[in-house]
């Protein structure tokens, strides 16, 4: 299970852009968090929920594969997964053994703005659990030969994930795409990138980013305010902060239209067509989630699920989202369907995105998906792990405590007028890149005006 | 299943590889156990409700569960069950098509569907305040049904791609059909949930008409809803919405049991691929049987945490492969497989992992588990318990699969049966089931992907235009 874990990183990209979108709401619902900043910097939320005997933390930091060095991509990947490696303490197999002792989990997951390690853990075994995490994160020793297997691991993770079409598309899309710019390669890196990584830069980037003033502290479960701060408060306080240096990160994006096609012996074509998107902080995010939500994020009855899924039977799965991080990220329409129905579904997908820019929306869609986006909220956070996700990102984000108040709001004031503007601000169907994965002969993909389709 | 997401599909590799949460899926906390909390109430027309009251979100998860999955289809017809899942959103006489999911959604609702061997599930998650949505749409569609070709034609289109995506374009879950359809011979467990493609391109409206009405009525249906709720007004609430459906019957449920084999089954499926994969399933009672707990506590000795047996020799000592598992299946209706997978990393030859995994159950034939590695088990068992408490709709999903199998009240015993499992019973268990004469082995060869290339052009559709 543990080496599945690059399917854990794309996913939590994904779970970026939509999750993002689908938050909110009025509090109501929402228990209280208590916000603080200890003076190593190092920022702590804690909400309480007592029904079960279990607490979820997880310690976020900024320090995710955008600020892998060029030439070395995958080092940020590799820094964290060499965290469960073995201490100053403790060996490799002795942290597993504590971990699965205490029945706990302990994942690793790295995505393009951040890595996050994740602990569930009975109450009865929180500070051993808790000890732990600080420990890999604070003194991991990085033993050499782990990390050439890790190195070698990865490489084959690669490797495997070749055999999975969305993966392949993915990769070349975003490769299409970001032309130059830290979000462009795989969080994981490449095999050829990773052949450059040696031990020596894991614990240099470690030392350069494991930091508290970049990181995000947040416990959620069966733990009271008072606790946190007698008990674990100090031994979070006892972390040493860096001096992170500044960051320059820049973008430049590919115009189109353009298209990578990549032959593979399938029976579906796996199909990204897409363009830059937007910085989580744009203003626009909300008017964007509402549009997007009708074109092509809200599932059943939103219009690429309609004309694609719904109407011709071509896709069991067409969505479209925009994967808002820390900088510019994109825009993805995504979809399979057989090969020789490929050029039909491109043609219908960016149709939809042109009809988003032409006309208004109707009253009735825009209705839905205010009530959808305002009245879904507390289904996002009945569990530990969906509340600490939502706290820890609300934060990273800059979102602010009192985002769930206002996000109802924010939602609620969104016009058709403004979802029409946005549409033409943020999608831009004549640049579209496009990638696909496909048996090509049969999806008729090489030459231009053939007649797959209809 | 209908969503957009890859799902989770029980009899589906994607399970036996990443359902952390899934294969271990079970009961809480065992104090206090679920019994004294659930309330269990039968309708005059037979409608079973399962009830659980748990406040700690403003919302429920209202599910309704048909006890029919593709163990109900017939030779040629398979994929039938599913089917009709995805026809249960084109409407009814009340509703038009899609309208359900509308509704759903204008309700700040999420909802959706999956079919299984054993069953087909069909649920709501909302806010509190909003259960009456589910009430009157899912009663509704229990009995009115409205089946149209048309809807049904272009569904079924859907269904083919929805088999193209999982199945066909998956070399490791096109693998996972290939041992069940060895391994069971007698049982419908031999055919995948969504069926052959050739059978889906086969199915006709009148199989689907004829299928809803064997299937879908009060008697052979049960609702399960979790969440923030007063069981005595939403029970009320049930009668008046369901009461006054017209009782069905029960249909039987009775299937064929393969039985005992001979000798090792062993196929090799040749498809493009990057690794080679291996599958071993051993023929295993399900919760019926006392063993199936032994085997549970067996599954996570070899696979369950960073420090199981396979991690640590597999992975991180011998560094044979990429990822390997085991999985048992104490809840599937009819007796099903323990699998063991594995992916070889490259270099590595089937054979030498294969060789492996032997040297390890052998291992667990003769060699007594020590008491702190027992301890460990259980403790990740009983803490996978807690956590999976954690999710309303978890809660809801492990009381309607015990339910499905069982009795609903059989969730209680689990951890006390955990609890019990001895060095001795893993002797016992280990050197019964896990044989070469019990098990199939599939192993994916991967064909080497020449020809595969890439290039870029600059087509443009812009001339195109759409009907």
């Amino acid at each position: 299970m543990k080496r599945r874990s690059i399917t854990k990183v794309l996913v939590t990209i994904f779970a970026l852009g939509i999750g993002l979108c689908l938050q909110g709401h009025p509090g109501y619902g929402m228990p209280p968090v208590k916000r603080s900043v200890l003076a190593n910097g190092l920022v702590l939320l804690v909400s309480e929920e007592h029904s079960l005997p279990l607490v979820t933390i997880e310690l976020l930091i900024d320090a995710g594969s955008r600020r892998d060095p060029a030439g070395k991509e995958g080092l940020a990947y590799l820094t964290a997964q060499g965290l469960l490696l073995g201490t100053k303490k403790h060996s490799e197999v002795e942290i597993n053994e504590k971990l699965d002792y205490m029945g706990a989990s302990l994942a690793v997951s790295v995505g393009r703005d951040y890595t996050s390690l994740r602990l569930r853990v009975l109450k009865k075994d929180l500070t051993e659990g808790l000890e732990l995490l600080l420990e890999t994160i604070t003194e991991p020793s990085f033993p050499e030969e782990k990390f050439h297997r890790e190195v070698r691991e990865t490489e084959a993770a690669i490797q495997s994930s070749e055999e999975r079409p969305e993966v392949v598309a993915e990769k070349a899309f975003r490769k299409k795409l970001f032309l130059d710019s830290p979000y462009s390669h795989p969080v994981e890196g490449t095999r050829e990138s990773l052949g450059r990584i040696k031990r020596e830069d894991v614990v240099k980037f470690h030392s350069a980013y494991y930091s508290p003033n970049i990181s995000i502290f947040t416990i959620v479960g069966d733990v009271t305010v008072k606790e946190v701060e007698d008990s674990i408060v100090p031994k979070l306080s006892a972390w040493h902060h860096a001096s992170v240096a500044a960051e320059h990160f820049s973008t430049t994006f590919a115009g189109g239209p353009e298209t990578v096609e990549i032959d593979r012996d399938i029976s579906q074509a796996n199909i990204i067509i897409g363009h830059q998107g937007i910085r989580r902080e744009n203003p626009d995010f909300y008017a964007l989630t509402v549009m997007n939500y009708i074109l092509g994020g809200g599932g059943f009855g939103s219009r690429l699920v309609d004309e694609i899924r719904v109407k011709r039977g071509l896709a069991y799965s067409v969505a479209s989202f925009f994967g808002a991080g820390k900088y510019q990220g994109s825009f993805q329409i995504v979809l399979q369907t057989k090969n020789a129905s490929a050029r039909e579904a491109i043609s219908l997908a960016i149709e939809q995105m042109k009809l988003m820019q032409r006309e208004l929306v109707s009253k009735q869609e825009l209705q839905r998906a205010k009530k959808y986006l305002t009245g879904s909220f507390p289904l996002r956070l009945d569990t530990q792990r969906e509340l600490v996700d939502f706290l820890s990102r609300m934060e990273y984000y800059g979102l602010g405590l009192n985002y769930p108040e206002r996000y109802r709001s924010l939602i609620n004031s969104v016009g058709r007028e403004e979802v029409l503007r946005v549409a033409r601000d943020y999608l831009h169907p004549d640049e579209y890149i496009l990638a696909v994965v496909a048996n090509l002969k049969e999806a008729n993909m090489a030459e231009p005006g053939g007649s797959a389709g209809e | 299943m209908r969503s957009r997401r890859r799902g989770k599909k029980t009899k589906n590799l994607w399970l036996v590889l990443c359902f952390l949460l899934g294969s271990y899926l079970s009961p809480p906390p065992s104090e206090a156990g679920l019994r004294e909390k659930v309330s269990e109430h039968v309708l005059s027309n037979g409608l079973k409700v399962i009830l659980l009251e748990n406040h700690k979100a403003p919302v429920v998860t209202f599910q309704v569960w048909y006890r029919v999955g593709s163990r109900n289809e017939q030779w040629g017809k398979t994929g039938l069950s599913h089917m009709l899942e995805h026809m249960m959103f084109k409407g009814t006489k009340k509703y038009g098509p899609e309208e359900f999911s509308r509704i759903v959604q204008e309700n700040g609702g999420d909802e959706n569907a999956f079919t299984s061997t054993d069953y087909t599930a069909y649920f709501e998650n909302l806010s509190a305040d909003r259960i009456q949505v589910s009430l009157d749409l899912e009663s509704d569609r229990m009995h009115d049904l409205n089946l149209q070709e048309d809807d049904f034609q272009t569904e079924r289109m859907v269904v083919m791609e929805e088999r193209r995506l999982r199945t066909e374009d998956n070399p490791q879950a096109y693998l996972m059909e290939q041992l069940e359809a060895t391994a069971f011979q007698l049982q419908p467990y031999h055919w995948p949930t969504v069926g052959w493609m050739e059978n889906i391109k086969n199915l006709t409206l009148a199989d689907l008409k004829s299928y809803y009405h064997t299937y879908y009525n009060p008697a052979n249906a049960f609702l399960v809803v979790v969440g923030d709720f007063s069981q005595k007004k939403l029970l009320a609430d049930i009668e008046k919405t369901y009461g006054s459906l017209p009782p069905g019957v029960k249909p039987d449920q009775e299937k064929a049991i393969d039985p005992p084999q001979h000798g090792e089954r062993r196929i090799f499926i040749k498809r493009q691929a990057e690794l080679p994969f291996i599958l071993m399933g051993y023929h295993v009672p399900n919760l019926r049987n006392g063993d199936s707990y032994v085997l549970e506590v067996i599954a996570t000795i070899l696979a369950g945490g960073r420090s199981s047996r396979f991690a640590r020799e597999f992975i991180q000592k011998k560094q044979l492969v990429l990822d390997a598992d085991a999985e048992n299946s104490l809840l599937s209706k009819d007796p099903g497989l323990f699998l063991i997978s594995a992916e070889p990393l490259p270099g590595k030859a089937t054979a030498e992992v294969e060789k492996a995994i032997d040297r390890e159950i052998r291992r667990l034939q003769t060699e007594p588990v020590g008491t702190q590695e027992l301890r460990k088990a259980k403790n990740l068992l009983e803490a996978s318990f807690v956590s999976s408490q954690d999710s309303l709709f978890f809660q809801a999903m492990l009381l309607a699969r015990y339910e499905i199998v069982q009795d609903w009240r059989a969730v209680d015993e689990y951890p006390p049966s955990i609890g019990k499992v001895t060095p001795q019973d893993i002797l016992r268990v280990a050197k019964q089931y896990l044989i070469p004469e019990n098990r199939t082995v599939a192993v994916l060869v991967p064909l080497t992907t020449e020809g595969k290339k890439t290039r870029g052009s600059e087509f443009s559709l812009e001339s195109k235009t759409v009907r």
